[in-house]
């Protein structure tokens, strides 16, 4: 795949940024809105969008109060959470490998949803702030902990700039992810009853059903600081392809970069953990997918992965709604049961591109 | 068969104590598994308050070395005879700690403490000691108990296994006269409570159970369309909104605003692990959310708060029955 191309004209270029502005926006809409229409119950169209007016426009078309509660309060953060879910997971991923140079990384290495399983389960079954801290509260203590310790050992253990630093914080993610997997397990073995390690099970899965207008105001602002923060350092990420020492040779500020971009991309998971329980496959694999889409510069890598990111979440979780009638499966399992066939018809279609 | 020898007790119920001493070696299939006894066991090691309070109203608690699996307070008339009996954990108890009693029977409530995945341990486990393990047909038979969280029911629940748990066990202690005597008194109980609930001749009245939630605002644990629960409102003619087959599924506020029951039954619990386990949480998230808040019987304040210890298996459910049905004699009409 050819890495440099020549930059097209100024104003050529300008029309075609304007041009794919809008078919994200409108490929992004038309996923919210699907995200919105398709539910566990039928409610016709006609109905979302006079809900949607109604709110929107302050038109006044008189509805079912039943079914305005449902759109408006369960189905739209619902569907705006899994954008932002999506978008962030994947942005999160995509800075990683390509930060670490490592095909392999993901959100999870760096011990964010190890930590925020832990943080969630001394809330909810060891009681931890009596009452007082909610269980996405203790995952986001949980994550950023978690994160805080991996960065520190990958530190001492003598992270930095060049191969050997993102070997470093790999080993550290690791080393991180088993100890507050085991912390996890140990605090469930020792205190929780069946029942509630079943109920912690479904909410490790990632589950996107308790989400309301405030987890909307959290997970929204992270995932658009995160895609504004990382598309700034997109040229940064370019020079990385070729490791730390040459993006060091090209000026660019190796230690200061790595530390943004590292902490926004943690940040942002840590949220999104918090909100929807750890949602795997999205980080890992929506980056790729993206890569082979678009191509590797990061101008255009870092909007296509939180768009792409964001349409799967939302598409997941209308799945996971509709695949089994009257019952909701987890979201993590279908991120993986229908990324994994898509992800491979990607693979194989684009075997001559590389 | 079980169901004949009941019927029988009702019928002689006035001249009880007459029912024939247990006669040794008893053999029994419970639930395609068989237990032989030789004689009366001693040392019993009861898991799961329900089959706790069923030894307790058969009077054995002189022969029990320990209980385990406990949801809320002992009942009140058995607060006593509960402090003479050892609380081995207030959870599942370990194998070693059950098996340490030397129990000549241990019966259990739930098939996931001792069944093909007994947490506490398989049955195999427990035979290979020789120590007889019984699960409660309740939660055994017509019951899938590998599919979904708390097992699926092949069949919907029959109150008629409850009184063969209790038959079972009274005759497994050679107490069968008072098996017989508690058995006629819960089916009159029930007889009546039924007679009652039809007399208020609701029409097309519907209903959900809320049992807990993981927290607050995610899709609710309720009662599945065959478990316990759901016998209770078909027997008090109220139609279960909820149809699956899992025992406890998970069913999204979605679907449960759309189906708008006209009554919402609520447990009550001493357990505190989820917000929602508190009663008063369920009220006030009821009241609060944009949507359940818009529900029928939310805003015409049919909501039932009923024990969580009602609605399993045990003596208990009928004073379920007949709390539930007093409920829905109050309800605004």
């Amino acid at each position: 795949m050819s890495v440099a191309t020549a930059s097209p004209p100024l104003t050529r270029q300008g029309l075609r940024a304007a041009r794919q502005a809008a078919w994200v926006a409108a490929v992004l809409a038309a996923a919210l809105l699907a995200g919105i229409c398709i539910g566990e119950t039928p409610i016709s169209v006609t109905t979302v969008l006079q809900v949607l007016a109604n709110r929107l426009w302050g038109a006044d078309h008189a509805l079912d109060a039943i079914e305005a509660g449902i759109i408006w309060s369960y189905r739209l953060p619902r569907t705006l959470v899994a954008g932002a879910c999506g978008a962030g997971l994947a942005i999160c991923g995509l800075v990683l490998q390509s930060l670490l140079r490592n095909a392999l990384a993901d959100p999870w290495l760096l011990g964010i949803s190890a930590g925020a399983s832990t943080g969630a389960v001394l809330v909810t079954v060891a009681g931890v702030g009596g009452g007082m801290v909610a269980m996405s509260g203790g995952a986001l203590m949980g994550a950023l902990t978690a994160f805080a310790l991996v960065a520190g050992l990958a530190r001492l253990s003598g992270g930095g700039p060049g191969a050997r630093g993102a070997g470093q914080i790999v080993l550290a993610g690791i080393a991180g992810s088993q100890l507050f997997n085991a912390l996890t397990s140990f605090v469930i073995a020792k205190s929780a009853s069946a029942e509630q390690a079943r109920g912690l099970m479904f909410w490790l899965l990632g589950n996107l059903s308790g989400v309301r207008w405030p987890d909307v105001h959290l997970a929204v602002p992270a995932a658009l600081i995160a895609l504004v923060v990382v598309a700034a350092h997109a040229r940064s990420l370019d020079a990385f392809a070729f490791g730390a020492e040459s993006a060091a040779s090209l000026g660019v500020p190796v230690r200061r970069v790595q530390v943004v971009l590292i902490g926004a991309a943690a940040m942002a998971a840590a949220v999104m953990v918090s909100i929807t329980g750890a949602i795997g496959f999205v980080g890992l694999v929506v980056p790729h997918a993206a890569r082979l889409l678009v191509g590797v510069r990061h101008g255009r890598l870092v909007p296509a992965s939180a768009l792409i990111g964001a349409v799967f979440l939302i598409g997941a979780d209308i799945l996971s709604r509709v695949l089994i009638p009257g019952q909701v499966l987890p979201i993590g399992v279908v991120t993986a049961l229908v990324g994994a066939p898509i992800f491979a018809v990607i693979l194989i279609r684009h075997r001559g591109a590389s | 068969m079980t169901r004949l020898i009941s019927v029988a007790a009702l019928l002689l119920a006035p001249l009880m104590a007459q029912a024939a001493p247990t006669q040794y070696p008893l053999t029994l299939d419970n639930c395609g598994w068989p237990l032989t006894f030789d004689g009366p066991p001693d040392n019993v090691v009861s898991i799961g308050q329900s089959t706790t309070e069923i030894l307790y109203a058969l009077e054995a608690q002189d022969r029990m070395a320990g209980t385990a699996l406990w949801f809320n307070e002992v009942l009140p008339a058995y607060a006593e005879v509960n402090e003479g009996v050892e609380r081995i954990a207030d959870n599942m108890p370990g194998f070693e700690a059950v098996v340490n009693k030397r129990p000549g029977f241990v019966p259990t409530m739930f098939d996931w403490m001792i069944g093909a995945q007994g947490v506490v341990g398989t049955r195999e486990q427990f035979a290979d000691l020789g120590i007889p393990a019984y699960v409660m047909p309740t939660d055994c038979a017509q019951k899938n108990n590998t599919v979904g969280a708390d097992g699926t029911r092949l069949a919907d629940f029959d109150i008629a296994t409850l009184y063969q748990s209790i038959d079972e066990i009274a005759a497994i202690m050679d107490l069968s006269d008072r098996g017989d005597a508690l058995i006629a008194d819960l089916r009159a109980r029930e007889a009546a409570a039924v007679d009652r609930a039809q007399a208020l001749d609701l029409p097309d009245a519907s209903a959900v159970v809320w049992f807990s939630s993981a927290h607050l605002e995610v899709d609710p644990y309720v009662a599945g369309g065959r478990g316990i629960p759901a016998w209770m409102l078909r027997a008090l003619g109220l139609r279960n909104v909820v149809t699956s087959d899992e025992e406890w599924p998970t069913v999204g506020w979605e679907t449960i605003a759309r189906a708008d029951p006209s009554v919402i039954v609520i447990a009550r619990m001493d357990r505190r692990r989820f917000p929602a386990d508190d009663h008063e949480a369920k009220l006030e998230f009821l009241a609060r959310d944009p949507v359940t808040s818009q529900m029928t019987a939310v805003r015409e304040g049919r909501i039932i708060i009923l024990d969580a210890e009602a609605m399993h298996a045990g003596i208990r459910m009928i004073d379920g029955l007949e709390a539930l049905t007093d409920a829905m004699a109050d309800l605004p009409r």
